[in-house]
């Protein structure tokens, strides 16, 4: 019951915040207006999209957004669209629907993410088990050593050493698009280099701390064998804090495609995302931005229900989350906040998005 | 920054007068980060890396937006042109030295800025708590729910293109986290011991909060100061590569770095240079926060 609770009391706040960055967004974009017309007309090279527009779009957006419609109804005439699944034509596309766009765009940047996530994963777990295991010999410094560069790697300057090794040097992979398989593996690796370092010193520390356990003294006592009681034991053990990592991981890879895609010129929703900013197309920017905030909000909705399904613990924590501190930085609310923006930030950060 | 830098002037200082006797916590503290040889020669590195950026004028040997004329996309390593030159035929190693004192130009004056925001805030909250508290961190919920990247590609894509619209994008996408790391940092100081003595020796909010608990709390800032500003750079140099850089002519790395995107299969050199060279200013930051860090014991969570 009080799992239901706690999901209600955090659906309602991600609405709220929701409708918070709706406000935030139009509100800016009103400083800086661009309408259909100035698109049409500042859009120098991309001008023959624009005049795909059919007079039916064109009359449509001028019902919506037109100069003679108060700025109010063209912010409620948007929401309620963004409620019902009809967003209507986006300014810089208008021969495509806001929505349509979203649909097409989204599973390409999500396939990425997936992917790499999964790269991530399977490349940090093997690193950081040899180096907790190998602890202090030149395994684990070496390999601990490139996971830190790697994890100072942005996603977009990963991708270039990529491309310089992979396509210019060696001429094994395309540079450039979106057609096939193998237009996928660089700006993967891109993605996933980041999140390979910071997975893998994750990995590694948490083994040493449950090595150090008594239980693992126990099961060597009952006479495991050493593989038994790595695996059964310390690796089981030591997984189980890993999806808070992957998580907040995943979201902000999902979210952080953006400059990757720029590079390699992939038509994920963070092309749209920046193709809608730099036109000032209202639309398709309201809608990508509020398409982002609620997938990583519902994502980080998502890794605090995984803490508690997989961490007793954490469920009583959740349970008094409204009152107590979890984390550090975090007193008094229960959200599982990315860090470093800038690449796992940072790509996040790539720009950062907290400390 | 300069309440920040100069207790470690004076330690260092001090550290060279006494001859190693560790006298205040400062002093130890840039000892452990002199233990670690990797962030000093990072640091060092960094430094080198400053002084060449701010003597930019005086090292490139051409100006960033000088055409030669003919000397169009020369390779590296011709004679006057150490790293070749652009379509354009400008000196790509002149770009270079003028596109990193951009990005440090635009990357420290951001982490001022959100830095004295996050102390306003922080502090706020912090101490008076209560509604204030709630306000404060209502606001910083909403930020959140917004990736910090997401936000700056808008706030100058609404504001144009200006250093200063750039700068002002990536310290609102920052402040956040600092704001919250203070309060956080804030309220386990409040309740100490020692505050509370000082609290009964009759100190006021303002000089308990500026004389007792800042002070405590520069260790992780600082910390976040050493992962932020290159953060900043990265995002700069990120904006500029989604077109939403500085505009032209003036330098940038990303604006380097997507403009020699198109010709990088003939001429790697113009991407090869910018990307390098930022790698290794990124990688040194890495190893400098890492080692600023561990010299003030602060988790990594």
């Amino acid at each position: 019951m009080k799992i239901v609770m706690f999901v209600g009391r955090r659906l309602i706040r991600l609405v709220l915040c929701l409708f918070a960055v709706s406000l935030l967004t139009f509100g800016l974009l009103q400083l800086a207006p661009g309408d259909f017309a100035g698109i049409q007309e500042a859009g120098g090279g991309n001008v023959s999209l624009a005049q795909q527009a059919t007079s039916e779009t064109r009359s449509e957006l001028s019902d919506r957004y037109g100069a003679e419609v108060p700025i109010w109804q063209q912010y409620t005439t948007f929401m309620a669209g963004a409620l019902t699944g009809d967003m209507g034509p986006s300014y810089r596309y208008p021969h495509r629907t806001v929505e349509g766009i979203i649909a097409s765009a989204f599973p390409i940047s999500a396939a990425l993410a997936v992917t790499a996530t999964l790269v991530a994963v399977g490349v940090a777990l093997p690193i950081g088990i040899l180096a907790a295991v190998r602890r202090r010999t030149i395994l684990d410094s070496g390999t601990m050593f490139v996971a830190t560069v790697g994890n100072g790697l942005p996603n977009y300057l990963a991708g270039l050493v990529l491309v310089l090794i992979f396509g210019v040097a060696l001429g094994l992979l395309p540079l450039y698009g979106w057609k096939g398989p193998e237009h996928m593996v660089l700006p993967t690796l891109a993605l996933a280099i980041a999140p390979i370092g910071v997975l893998a010193r994750y990995v590694r520390s948490s083994m040493l701390e449950n090595l150090r356990q008594e239980y693992v003294v126990t099961a060597r006592a009952k006479g495991g064998r050493e593989s038994a009681v790595l695996v059964g034991h310390v690796l089981r053990n030591s997984l189980m804090p890993l999806v808070t990592v992957v998580g907040p991981m995943f979201a902000s890879l999902a979210t952080g495609t953006i400059f990757v895609e720029q590079i390699f010129g992939i038509p994920g929703l963070g092309h749209y995302f920046t193709q809608a900013a730099v036109s000032r197309d209202m639309p398709l920017l309201m809608g990508t931005t509020l398409f982002f905030a609620a997938l990583l909000m519902v994502m980080n909705l998502l890794v605090d229900l995984s803490y508690a399904a997989v961490d007793p613990r954490v469920r009583t924590d959740l349970g008094l989350a409204a009152e107590g501190p979890r984390r550090k930085d975090d007193v008094g609310d229960g959200i599982a906040h990315e860090e470093d923006g800038g690449h796992v930030r940072s790509e996040g950060a790539a720009t950062r998005g907290a400390v | 920054m300069a309440t920040i830098e100069q207790p470690v002037a004076t330690a260092t200082g001090d550290a060279a007068v006494v001859g190693g006797q560790p006298t205040s916590e400062w002093t130890r503290r840039w000892k452990r980060f002199l233990r670690n040889r990797l962030a000093v020669v990072s640091l060092a590195f960094i430094i080198v890396v400053a002084v060449v950026a701010l003597a930019s004028p005086l090292i490139a040997p051409y100006g960033y937006a000088t055409i030669h004329r003919g000397q169009e996309l020369l390779p590296s390593f011709t004679e006057g042109f150490l790293m070749g030159t652009d379509p354009l035929g400008r000196d790509v190693f002149s770009r270079l030295v003028y596109s990193i004192r951009t990005a440090l130009f635009i990357a420290i004056a951001a982490e001022l800025i959100s830095l004295a925001v996050a102390f306003v805030v922080g502090l706020v909250a912090g101490y008076k708590g209560g509604k204030y508290d709630q306000i404060l961190m209502a606001g910083t919920d909403v930020m959140y729910a917004f990736p910090g990247y997401l936000f700056a590609v808008l706030l100058v894509a609404v504001m144009g293109r200006s250093t200063w619209a750039i700068i002002l994008a990536l310290s609102i996408a920052s402040w956040v986290g600092q704001s919250r790391l203070l309060r956080a940092q804030i309220m386990r100081l409040k309740t100490m011991e020692y505050v509370e003595a000082g609290r009964s020796m009759g100190a006021g909010g303002w000089t308990l909060v500026m004389r007792y608990m800042v002070p405590n709390a520069l260790g992780p800032v600082l910390v976040t100061v050493s992962f932020g500003i290159p953060a900043n750079m990265l995002a700069e140099s990120g904006l500029a590569i989604l077109g939403l850089g500085v505009a032209p002519p003036t330098p940038s790395l990303g604006a380097m770095i997507i403009d020699g995107y198109a010709y990088v299969l003939n001429h790697p050199h113009l991407i090869a240079w910018p990307t390098i060279i930022f790698i290794a200013i990124m990688i040194a930051f890495t190893f400098v926060g890492d080692g600023v860090r561990d010299a003030f014991d602060v988790d990594e969570t």
